[in-house]
């Protein structure tokens, strides 16, 4: 210890500090059959509470970490089952599509309406068929509950649909007992009752009861017979010369559609699809008897 | 040693050793993460004797080879010399600047792990390169720095005073 040790450091300090060399040598060179031993008694003994908070500050972390993932696995499912009644509905709708489908036989196209955002996208929108599905312009588009609209134009893969909720639709109509016959056309842009139609050019001698199911007539060569287009809810606030107006619930609003049935082959005269839709149930008033 | 520096100083020991089993293992990657255990023996040594120094460093390096038994004996030797350098070099600079601590718990990490390398000889070629170029560097570079925190934050509580340095009378 030449360098200055007896002055920075007394000699108990180097004999301590060469024993502690030494030790560390000596462990060093332990055999494995007593170093295992010597190490693990530390581990149990002296080092056992430092390694249990440890072990439990890793816990703790991966409990917090795991935490997050459920939460995120909980956020996951929530939001998954925000969305399980529309995929129930639109599964139903794909079902009734599919046994309109076996119903109407052949001469139809299904089609996918591609919705937009617009606010008149109830009035006109999209379908995802065209020319080269055999769509033609005029033809009849139906959903499993009746009548939806006819098409305007027809592109090469899509075709835009005229909806009954335009101003400018109109269709023949017939009662399902062919008691009463008029125009069907929407009842108008404003007010409460903008969403729905009217049956127009009725007999001002006829009454047509509440309930009574409103389809196509066939008149006229563009939709097919027996289309239901809605259902007698009421008379119109107006009654003008010698006819009357009938206030229809339609039988589907375009926008809780998502897709579609366009009949691409003209039926043959005579023939009636009313079999092949979905009459709704509760159309006739508690107490009356179907016509 | 001051009748308050009976509790002080302890508990910041305890809090150091503490923070080694906690707080570490969540401050990045093992071989850069500050070492609190060897921290809180080069802040020993500034106060203790050269022997006792080398007594604390052999007792940590003994336990800390309790955890890692792959060399068992090369923690125990490179915490003695490092703790007895420590509080030697502590005697002959004698500076009380915040940056000698901090070059000096610099130093005592990479010594420690120079020691513990060349010791145990597990790791050869570039793997030694890379352990003593750059993690090493890179844990003494944190470990001085959570020690001049340390220092700073508690200067009050670990102002030296070790009788007989420099040959001043105990």
């Amino acid at each position: 210890m030449a360098i200055g040790t007896d002055r920075y450091a007394s000699r108990a300090d180097t004999l301590l500090f060469l024993a502690c060399v030494g030790l560390s040598i000596a462990a060093l060179s332990l055999p494995d059959q007593w170093r295992d031993p010597l190490a693990q008694g530390l581990r149990q003994s002296v080092l056992a509470p430092f390694l249990f908070l440890q072990r439990q500050t890793e816990m703790l972390a991966a409990a917090r970490y795991r935490y997050d993932d459920v939460v995120a696995q909980r956020d996951s499912v929530a939001l998954a089952a925000t969305f399980l009644p529309e995929l129930r509905s639109e599964n139903a709708r794909l079902r009734s599509l599919l046994g309109l489908g076996q119903r109407l036989g052949s001469g139809y196209v299904p089609a996918e309406i591609l919705h937009q955002p617009e606010p008149t996208n109830p009035l006109s929108f999209v379908v995802s068929a065209g020319k080269k599905e055999g769509v033609r312009q005029l033809s009849a588009v139906v959903s499993p509950e009746g009548l939806v609209g006819l098409v305007a134009s027809v592109d090469e893969h899509t075709s835009v649909v005229l909806s009954w909720a335009h101003p400018e639709f109109r269709a023949s109509a017939i009662a399902t007992d062919g008691s009463v016959v008029g125009i069907a056309a929407p009842h108008g842009a404003e007010g409460p009752k903008v969403w729905l139609l009217e049956l127009q050019g009725v007999l001002y001698r006829t009454r047509v009861p509440n309930g009574t199911v409103i389809v196509t007539s066939g008149l006229g060569g563009v939709f097919p017979r027996g289309i239901p287009i809605g259902t007698v809810i009421d008379t119109a606030a107006q009654v003008q010369g010698w006819g009357r107006t009938y206030l229809l619930r339609p039988a589907i609003h375009p926008a809780e559609l998502s897709h579609v049935m366009i009949l691409t082959t003209p039926r043959p005269a005579g023939s009636d699809l009313r079999n092949a839709f979905t009459v709704p149930q509760d159309s006739l008033p508690p107490g009356e008897p179907p016509r | 040693m001051r009748r308050s520096d009976r509790y002080r100083y302890p508990i910041i020991m305890t809090v150091l050793v503490l923070l080694q089993f906690t707080l570490r293992s969540h401050l990045g990657g093992d071989r850069v993460a500050p070492d609190f255990l060897l921290l809180a023996l080069l802040i020993y040594t500034i106060r203790a004797e050269p022997g006792k120094s080398a007594a604390a460093g052999f007792m940590i390096g003994l336990l800390r080879d309790a955890m890692t038994v792959v060399s068992f004996g090369a923690g125990a030797l490179a915490h003695t010399i490092v703790g007895f350098a420590s509080s030697w070099a502590k005697a002959v600079f004698f500076a009380e600047h915040v940056f000698v601590k901090g070059c000096l718990f610099f130093a005592g990490t990479w010594l420690r792990n120079f020691i513990i390398l060349a010791v145990s000889g597990k790791l050869q070629g570039s793997q030694v390169a890379w352990e003593l170029l750059v993690w090493s560097p890179l844990q003494g570079l944190t470990t001085a720095l959570v020690g001049v925190v340390v220092l700073w934050f508690f200067r009050g509580w670990l102002s030296p005073r070790r009788p007989g340095a420099l040959g001043m009378p105990a």
